[in-house]
């Protein structure tokens, strides 16, 4: 009967859109916050649950489901509640299509630009010496070269660069989508609404010269839309981190103190 | 009606090809050849704008991305199913095919192209290699094909080669105790890895092989003996699918 989250703080990206996912559907939940700043998703606790310490991780009756993207379709096929996929295939595979660009194009510009910028404040007052002995503990290793490079600031300028042209892109991707659909996948609100605002959402905040009321007004219409939701309202209630106040992230979350390191 | 914008059957192709053919579907074939650059063609950018290969069209309307066209289709056309009927299966099929989209495919793919890859290349008549690549209206994809007509690099190789060490472990693991890689039958799942890893007992014996991948390669007979996956590689016009091989998708951009 139990389903548990496995989530970290600040709720967003990949961790806000499960989280998410379960408040739209009306799933109780249990909720086990992971301090990223402590690497708790890489101690033996958490890798006996999932072994390639991935987060989000959804357990449901014991089944462990990391993935946020099929999680969430998941919890839209096991649960009672309203449907959180459109019933038209042909929106369903929009909103897959824009999960993915969501996530996997965008989003992940985004990460790489805010990633370089937080990373070396993430980590706190550890030595560095510490710090490689955690990272080299990433058991994916792609994973582990995408932190051991943002962790090094050696993340080349044309990578970087490209990511903000994306960024660029995106924004006028995202308007020129939502001035034909008043949601994601088309006609009704589904997964990918989720998706794009918590993985892009915050370009509203962060990037203000390319998500405005006027470049972008049906982007920030669809933002207001989104924000004004209970579940949106109920998980930023729950983070600890105030989107608006960026770079307040890495402060909030800086780990107590060596003692909370390896 | 439906018709399928689509290269070689092997890689993304295949997978629509494979899965078309499953469900018995009646279609009409529309053959690019990737390697002339015939994706670029402006037609074709009109349907697709990324210039990547397959696209599925139903009655005019197009459907890229072969994971979402492959659950589309499973979705419209939902006798002969070829998703488990579990959530929790369903989970485990659809995470085989991000699996794929996010690691297997990108992977594979470098090391079919350094492997077998700019030997079949052939420019529109008049025009260089250069010009035909200059000529792609996406930078990304205009950067994939300039990075892979340069040298991938051997670094880049390895990656590669980790990356199908780490997917042989998984369907060991997973085909254990059972013929199909998502439990509960015969899916999607078998359908997204097949057409990646059909390329590596040649390219990479020695990480495919009989002490390696045992498992591996049982599994890949029986997809191959499917009447489906048979009819599909009947299509290819090279009469060797899997000797030829293209520039693959972008890798995951970050983690």
């Amino acid at each position: 009967m139990a389903v548990e989250l496995y989530f970290f703080q600040p709720l967003g990206t990949n961790s806000g859109r499960v989280f998410q996912a379960l408040l739209e559907k009306g799933v109780a939940f249990v909720e086990h916050e992971l301090k990223g700043p402590d690497f708790e998703h890489l101690k033996p606790a958490y890798l006996r649950i999932n072994p390639k310490g991935q987060v989000p991780t959804l357990v449901h009756d014991g089944q462990v489901m990391p993935e946020g993207m099929i999680a969430n379709e998941y919890i839209d096929e096991a649960f009672e509640g309203p449907p959180l996929r459109p019933a038209d295939p042909r929106e369903r595979w929009r909103m897959r299509v824009w999960q993915r660009y969501a996530e996997n194009d965008l989003g992940r510009s985004l990460m790489m630009i805010n990633w370089n910028r937080i990373v070396p404040t993430f980590v706190g007052d550890r030595s560095e010496a510490e710090v490689l002995a955690v990272l080299e503990t990433v058991p994916d290793p792609d994973r582990r070269r995408s932190w051991l490079a943002a962790y090094r600031q050696i993340t080349p300028a044309e990578v970087i660069e490209e990511s903000h042209r994306r960024a660029r892109e995106g924004a006028k991707k995202v308007e020129a989508h939502l001035r034909q659909h008043p949601w994601v996948a088309g006609s009704s609100f589904s997964l990918a609404d989720i998706d794009l605002n918590n993985f892009c959402g915050f370009m509203a905040m962060w990037m203000p010269e390319l998500v405005n009321q006027t470049d972008t007004p049906a982007f920030v219409a669809w933002r207001a839309k989104m924000e004004a939701r209970d579940s949106t309202k109920a998980m930023r209630a729950r983070s600890n981190f105030n989107m608006a106040t960026r770079g307040g992230a890495a402060i909030a979350n800086r780990p107590a103190g060596k003692a909370g390191a390896h | 009606m439906i018709e399928l914008y689509h290269w070689e059957p092997n890689a993304a192709s295949a997978r629509v090809l494979i899965a078309l053919k499953e469900k018995g579907l009646q279609f009409q074939s529309r053959y690019l050849d990737v390697l002339a650059f015939e994706q670029h063609a402006p037609a074709y950018l009109a349907l697709n704008p990324s210039g990547e290969t397959p696209v599925l069209v139903r009655d005019g309307e197009p459907f890229n991305e072969s994971s979402y066209i492959c659950e589309y289709l499973e979705e419209a056309f939902p006798e002969t199913p070829l998703m488990p009927k579990t959530p929790l299966d369903r989970w485990a099929a659809r995470a085989w095919q991000k699996y794929v989209d996010d690691y297997l495919a990108a992977s594979v793919s470098d090391l079919a192209w350094a492997a077998l890859g700019s030997a079949g290349l052939k420019p529109p008549p008049g025009s260089s290699i250069d010009d035909a690549v200059a000529r792609i209206p996406m930078q990304e994809r205009r950067d994939a094909w300039r990075g892979a007509l340069e040298d991938l690099g051997e670094e880049v190789l390895d990656k590669a080669r980790e990356r199908v060490r780490l997917t042989v472990d998984k369907i060991e693991t997973d085909l254990e105790d059972r013929d199909w890689l998502a439990p509960g039958g015969y899916s999607l799942a078998d359908i997204a890895v097949y057409p990646y890893m059909n390329y590596l007992p040649r390219i990479e014996p020695e990480l495919v092989g009989k002490r390696t991948a045992p498992h591996t390669l049982a599994w890949l007979k029986r997809m191959s003996e499917r009447p489906a996956v048979i009819a599909a590689e009947a299509m290819s016009r090279t009469g060797d699918a899997y000797a030829t091989a293209a520039p693959g998708p972008e890798h995951v951009r970050w983690g």
